[in-house]
């Protein structure tokens, strides 16, 4: 591609000019494979759904003319569905929370160095990179009536035998499910509230303390103000992965018992893969795209308004 | 070795017109200095030159070739960089090899090129390190070596002195002067500061939003501005421009004030303001045309006697700086260290008005 | 005398500390511990009532049982799809995000789509992926996942090298090609070598997102190309779960996991958060 020739005694470098033509359109030569993966693999089969979400293509029938809005007008009928929505939202709604509380407690117990918190750090991260198939896994042998210790435990403070059946009785499914959920996800918050914490201006936290301010106040005046950004960018982050939560509960209750704790994701793959409604399931898909959007630019604008 | 012309040169950067018609031709050996306040487009003229930025309009010319269609790298040419540019994860050694392994010069020629360029820079020890082990000054040796090896036609140097602290910019200054004479390649500098270009510089080019103001030799621009923009960019403290207006008689000439009191103007500065009866100007004098009138005896021509109060006093152990009013307005006298000392103090002042430069309010241009 | 106090409150209080940060070290690494003692136990030590804290010895038949079976066939399977996956992601995305990062190719609406790409739950889109995968008789192989992997971490790579890239000074670049670098040269021996940290923490994390992805795998594997998770679900079965077997598939799952955030603590946060937090 390139040849040297001595000019001036010096070392010159030409490059062909198809080397020159290469050299030119690099910025979209390099651009073109992901992007054409992108469009291959993300937008293509979201258009496609697009289509069927508008015929009426069953296991049964491949039935590809257009019913126009019939799969979406079923959405509202459909009781099992806006029950799934419920019962993720009830999850979203108290999950989310409480892994951003127990997450800033811990980093609120971390922040000031001590001998050894790397190591406690790094092990505390452990339960936020292993797969939440594998933590739903853990969490069903910790629960397990019989052979697991959370009822020896409990038995233990009570003083007589504790057997509460975690995974099957409506009454404990959703605590069940909720304790999975902020054990692995507590550590996520706890990381990026520990960051966020250690970056607050050292000088005006020392100001607040000549001038005798109480922790509350500095918390509320101080501290909560500049990582706020943090927290918002957390909450989306997590808020959006509660809502398509599947594996843990795939792992732990398989939506179980009934469709009790069956989210819009595990009735999406139901509908699917079971029932295989085609059409319909492509539907759902986008009131659920559609209503992530919303979401997503409710929350986005809030950011931008706090800024 | 090369020259260096450019002829009507235009940059754009969206609507800002950053070059606006630059014509400029370098001698082959030339040191020439792009000095101007920020936004002046001599950083952007700088990496036309270099190719680092396509001229809109106009063509660059290096050794006698238009060399507009060519990469950076088709050039020949070495640039030092303000911020040194130095590869964090190469050592010192591999950093100035850089230039010479991209364009697979044989290994024994880079061994023996880097060595001289060591040797001259003094950083023969520091071959191993990597460049957050060296100091600014180090730092800046590593880059100017990695420019040099290259036995470049043209060296192009961008602010290289900028992030120095005081003391090594002025070793850094002599250095780089030093290393013109050794290597005698043409060289552009570029730079804001005022000193650099006056003591660097075999000629310096003044710009000023994307126009070149004036250029010529360091003595030349200082003595002989062509606009009041020159005369208050260049020199330390900056020139004094006192608001007046011109009364002339036959051949004599002087500046009256507003707020009452005049300087003559010598005769031949007179010479050149017939027909400016009554005219506005701005009168230019140096803070180094101040002394302090000593002995009583006759003044030599074109110094006038001026008698002020010592407003403000900064001595600088050589020299003192003495804020005065003249006509008014704050002016700053230079005088020797202890011509003066205290606050309030009344002084009886010598003003060489030899070298006054009057300067049109309106057009900004020095009319004598 | 306040002063001659401090040191003792300090104590105090740094004693108060290290029993919170126990009490909380031992909350969260439970579980993990619970796993790992189960994947050494004796079937009669894992179904003993009232369950046993520590085994009374330390044996490894359940490990030797999964690859007897050959289930770790599961594991191999993963480390060839995750791996594959996220190095073609972190090549194909870096030079794209160097591109979006220095040209401003496609301008701000090509890098908000390339990031919306990434919010897209992936229930919505494995149903029709799988339609069209059955179609071209993708399912089931190693060339399906790897490149639905590919896809799903590309914008993740793009976003964070973006920030990396950004981040590399702009003269190291110019000065490469003053000194006679083209600019694919460029890339490769002046924007790499700068954004390696960067690279090796990205990579960890497109890893890791592969490796744990069940949804996709579930779908779209059968019996060829089983993941990990997917071969772990294999083991539910009402109540009669192969807790054996789960325990030490689990933990054979997680090692490579630990193993590489390990190595990529430091670079852990900035990761995470998407580059919201500069680590």
């Amino acid at each position: 591609m390139t040849v040297s020739v001595s000019l001036n005694g010096a070392e010159q470098r030409r490059p062909s000019r198809f080397g020159r033509m290469l050299e030119d359109r690099l910025p979209y030569l390099i651009v073109a494979p992901a992007i054409l993966i992108l469009l291959l693999v993300g937008l293509f089969p979201l258009i496609y759904s697009l289509i069927v979400s508008f015929q009426r293509i069953t296991m049964t029938e491949n039935d590809t003319s257009f019913v126009g809005l019939l799969n979406y007008a079923e959405l509202f009928r459909d009781t099992r569905l806006w029950a799934s929505l419920g019962h993720t939202a009830i999850i979203t709604a108290i999950a989310l929370p409480l892994e951003l509380l127990v997450g800033f407690l811990m980093a609120q117990l971390f922040i000031d160095g001590m001998p050894g918190r790397q190591i406690f750090v790094a092990l505390l991260v452990l339960p936020t990179v292993i797969s939440p198939i594998v933590a739903g896994a853990t969490w069903r042998l910790m629960f397990d009536v019989r052979f697991g210790p959370i009822g020896q435990i409990l038995s233990f403070f009570a003083g007589e035998p504790v057997r509460i059946l975690w995974t099957v009785n409506p009454a404990y499914v959703y605590p069940a499910i909720i304790i999975c959920e902020v054990w692995q996800w507590a550590p996520f918050m706890f990381l990026l509230l520990l960051a966020a914490l250690s970056n607050v201006d050292q000088s005006q936290l020392e100001a607040a303390e000549i001038d005798g301010a109480s922790y509350l106040r500095v918390l509320r005046a101080i501290v909560l103000p500049a990582i706020a950004p943090v927290i918002a960018v957390a909450c989306l982050i997590r808020g959006l992965d509660l809502v398509r939560i599947f594996d843990i509960i795939w792992a732990l209750t398989e939506g179980g018992p009934g469709s009790m704790t069956e989210t819009v994701s595990l009735y999406t793959y139901v509908q699917g893969f079971s029932q295989f409604e085609t059409s319909y399931t492509a539907a759902i898909s986008f009131l659920v795209i559609a209503l992530l959007t919303l979401i997503t630019t409710l929350v986005l604008k809030r950011m931008e308004l706090t800024r | 070795m090369a020259d260096v012309k450019l002829s009507g040169v235009h940059k754009y950067y969206g609507n800002v017109h950053a070059v606006r018609g630059v014509d400029l031709s370098i001698a082959d050996g030339e040191f020439a200095v792009l000095v101007g306040p920020s936004g002046c487009g001599k950083s952007t003229l700088l990496r036309t030159i270099a190719g680092l930025e396509d001229p809109d309009d106009g063509t660059i010319t290096i050794g006698g070739a238009v060399v507009n269609d060519l990469r950076p790298r088709e050039r020949n040419i070495a640039m030092v960089f303000q911020n040194y540019a130095l590869y964090p994860y190469l050592t010192v050694n591999e950093n100035i090899a850089f230039g010479l392994r991209a364009r697979k010069t044989p290994e024994i020629e880079i061994r023996k090129r880097v060595g001289e360029a060591a040797e001259m820079l003094g950083i023969g020890n520091l071959l191993q390190r990597y460049p957050r082990q060296l100091s600014g000054g180090q730092r800046q040796r590593v880059a100017i070596g990695r420019a040099i090896v290259r036995k470049a036609d043209l060296f192009l140097f961008d602010e290289p002195l900028s992030n120095l602290d005081a003391q090594l910019r002025d070793e850094m200054r002599s250095e780089i002067k030093r290393l013109h004479h050794e290597i005698t390649t043409t060289m552009i500098y570029v730079t804001h500061d005022q000193v650099e270009a006056m003591t660097l510089a075999d000629r310096i080019v003044l710009l000023r939003d994307g126009k070149i103001e004036q250029q010529g030799a360091p003595l030349e621009l200082f003595e002989q501005p062509r606009t009041g923009f020159v005369a208050g960019f260049l020199g330390s403290p900056s020139i004094n421009l006192i608001p007046a207006t011109l009364k002339t008689s036959g051949t004599a000439a002087e500046a009256v004030f507003k707020s009452g009191g005049s300087l003559t103007l010598p005769p031949a500065k007179a010479a050149l303001l017939s027909g400016a009866e009554e005219r506005q100007v701005l009168v230019g004098i140096r803070p180094q045309h101040f002394s302090r009138a000593g002995g009583g005896g006759p003044l030599r021509e074109g110094v006038v006697s001026y008698s002020a109060t010592a407003d403000l006093i900064q001595p600088t152990g050589t020299r003192t700086f003495t804020t005065i009013k003249i006509g008014g307005v704050d002016a700053v006298a230079e005088l020797q260290a202890h011509d003066v000392t205290n606050h309030g103090e009344r002084i009886e002042l010598a003003i060489d008005l030899n070298r006054v430069v009057l300067i049109d309010p309106a057009s900004g241009l020095v009319i004598a | 005398m306040r002063i001659g106090r401090l040191p003792a409150k300090k104590a105090r209080i740094l004693a108060v500390r290290y029993l919170g940060a126990g009490i909380v070290i031992l909350l969260f690494l439970f579980p993990v511990y619970w796993l790992f003692m189960i994947s050494f136990k004796t079937p009669d030590e894992i179904y003993h009532v009232p369950p046993l804290w520590i085994p009374e010895q330390i044996q490894f038949s359940n490990y030797y049982v999964l690859f007897k079976d050959g289930d770790v066939l599961a594991i191999l399977n993963s480390l060839i799809v995750a791996g594959v996956s996220s190095g073609i992601a972190i090549v194909l995305g870096t030079l794209c995000a160097y591109s979006l990062a220095r040209y401003g190719t496609g301008g701000e609406n090509l890098a908000m789509w390339i990031i919306s790409q990434r919010m897209i739950p992936p229930i919505a889109v494995v149903f029709p992926i799988f339609l069209i995968y059955v179609h071209f008789g993708l399912v089931d192989g190693y060339f399906g996942l790897i490149l639905l992997y590919t896809a799903f971490n590309l914008p993740y790579v793009i976003w964070m090298m973006r920030g990396y890239i950004v981040d590399v000074p702009l003269e190291l670049e110019e000065s490469a090609l003053v000194d006679g670098l083209n600019r694919w040269e460029v890339i490769w021996k002046v924007v790499f070598p700068m954004v390696r940290p960067g690279l090796m923490a990205t990579s960890v994390f497109t890893f890791v997102f592969a490796w744990n992805d069940f949804l996709f795998a579930l779908v779209l594997t059968r019996t060829e190309v089983i993941t990990f998770p997917v071969m772990l679900t294999h083991y539910f079965g009402g109540q009669s779960n192969f807790w054996a077997k789960i325990a030490a598939m689990s933990v054979l799952g997680t090692l490579p996991i630990f193993v590489a955030v390990s190595v990529m603590q430091r670079y852990l946060v900035r990761g995470i958060s998407l580059g919201a937090v500069k680590g």
